[in-house]
């Protein structure tokens, strides 16, 4: 059991004070909101209306540059570049009469480079139809994207659909994080309450137990507002989501569980004995479950937890010591809710 | 009426014709990014930490009482 002492409650506040500002603050990469049309076809001048995020194209409009490129690498340099205002900007691409080799709707990436605003990137931004005949606008240049521009120095990335909701990452996914640990120490004094007996053990479980549950039900409340604006609905009946939820309902059942037997020794075990069972639950629930389907969480279809392909090098700067600081702010509420029941049982000895 | 109060009328047709903008919660939203996704999602910490200290709260005063009681 961690120590009374003060000292890592206050290192739990301060790194979540650093996370909520770190995590606020720093501004996002410049990004590529939309784009339109979105298709275009071989042999023709393709005119692009683009509107971009976090970006001030006004400054420096004449060194601004754009690229359509293709997954080869290969790209496509745009001829027009006119700046419309500090967030839009109209470009001209003359697409080959012969697109590279390949199917004959190619998806490419569509790269804005701003000298101080840094590159913006949007995959898969235009689909390109290979039509017959057609101009032959050779005319326009193929260069490979290099010099690329590089903004402030720390900024969290841009993903499409996400936006500024990345943030998101320093406040919901802790708390998952912060919830195994919990039932992790609940596991581990229920373990000790087996074994050895005695009340504190049992106090103990079920304080990190309650605190467990707290975490998960908030973890799932603030994935579903994050959801609603993601993937447009509160509740989409995803793998994770469904998983998350019966794992916390076997929890909730730990209580109802130890309210039904009364004998006081009885409840300690019984319910030390299924709060292990439930720990145990959680592996293929959580774990391997929502890894064997497709699913809307990020990482889908194999992944869903959090790969390298979401978090980059400036995210963990703020995300690991979130989930430090979450996870100590989570221990000092279990040990609140301990000294709580301990009080209790003393003062129901003495009356 | 609309002669004894202009500025007011003129404020009551500003409010009125913003209210029939379908500037849907989606729209304002994004247009600034979804920055207030990120405040919910902080809100909802809030009240739930809150909501954990008010029921420790409300047992440790019971507690309180019921040593003083005891006295």
């Amino acid at each position: 059991m961690i120590a009374k002492g003060r000292l890592w409650k206050i290192a739990g506040v301060i790194l979540l004070i650093y996370v909520i500002l770190a995590g606020m603050l720093v501004p996002l990469k410049p990004g590529i909101e939309e784009v339109s049309p979105s298709s275009g076809k071989s042999g023709e001048m393709l005119h692009l209306e683009v509107t971009g995020y976090n970006v001030h194209f006004l400054q420096e409009a004449s060194s601004l540059r754009a690229w359509l490129k293709w997954p080869d690498g290969r790209a496509l340099r745009a001829s027009g570049v006119q700046v419309l205002s500090d967030r839009q900007v109209r470009l001209d691409f003359s697409i080959p009469s012969q697109l590279p080799e390949g199917p004959e709707v190619q998806a490419v990436t569509l790269l804005v480079d701003h000298p101080s605003d840094g590159t913006a990137v949007l995959p898969t931004a235009i689909f390109l139809t290979q039509e017959e005949g057609g101009e032959n606008l050779d005319t326009g240049v193929w260069e490979k994207p290099a010099n690329f521009s590089k903004g402030p120095f720390f900024t969290f990335p841009y993903r499409n659909i996400l936006a500024e909701t990345v943030r998101n990452t320093y406040f919901h996914v802790p708390l998952w994080f912060g919830m195994m640990f919990l039932f992790l120490a609940a596991v581990i004094h229920s373990v000790r309450h087996l074994r050895s007996g005695g009340r504190h053990s049992d106090q103990k479980a079920v304080a990190y137990t309650l605190t467990g549950i707290l975490f998960g039900v908030l973890g799932l409340l603030t994935g579903a507002v994050w959801a609603k604006h993601t993937w447009g609905a509160y509740w989409s009946w995803d793998i994770k989501q469904n998983m998350t939820a019966v794992a916390l309902l076997i929890y909730v059942a730990y209580f109802i569980l130890r309210a039904s037997v009364d004998d006081p020794d009885r409840k300690g075990r019984v319910g030390a004995a299924y709060g292990i069972f439930a720990f145990s639950t959680l592996i293929p629930l959580l774990y391997v479950i929502p890894r064997l389907t497709d699913s809307l969480h990020p990482g889908s279809g194999g992944n869903p937890a959090f790969g390298s392909q979401d978090l980059d090098h400036t995210m963990r700067l703020v995300f690991y010591p979130a989930i430090i600081g979450w996870t100590l702010l989570g221990f000092w509420m279990a040990s609140l809710w301990y000294r709580y029941l301990n009080l209790r049982e003393k003062v129901e000895d003495f009356s | 009426m609309v002669s004894r109060n202009l500025p007011l009328f003129i404020t009551f047709c500003f409010f009125f014709f913003c209210s029939i903008q379908p500037l849907a919660a989606a729209d304002f939203m994004r247009s600034i990014g979804k920055i207030y996704v990120v405040t919910g999602v902080m809100l909802v910490l809030l009240l739930g930490i809150a909501v954990f200290l008010l029921v420790l709260d409300r047992r440790l005063t019971q507690l309180e009482n019921q040593i003083k009681s005891d006295e």
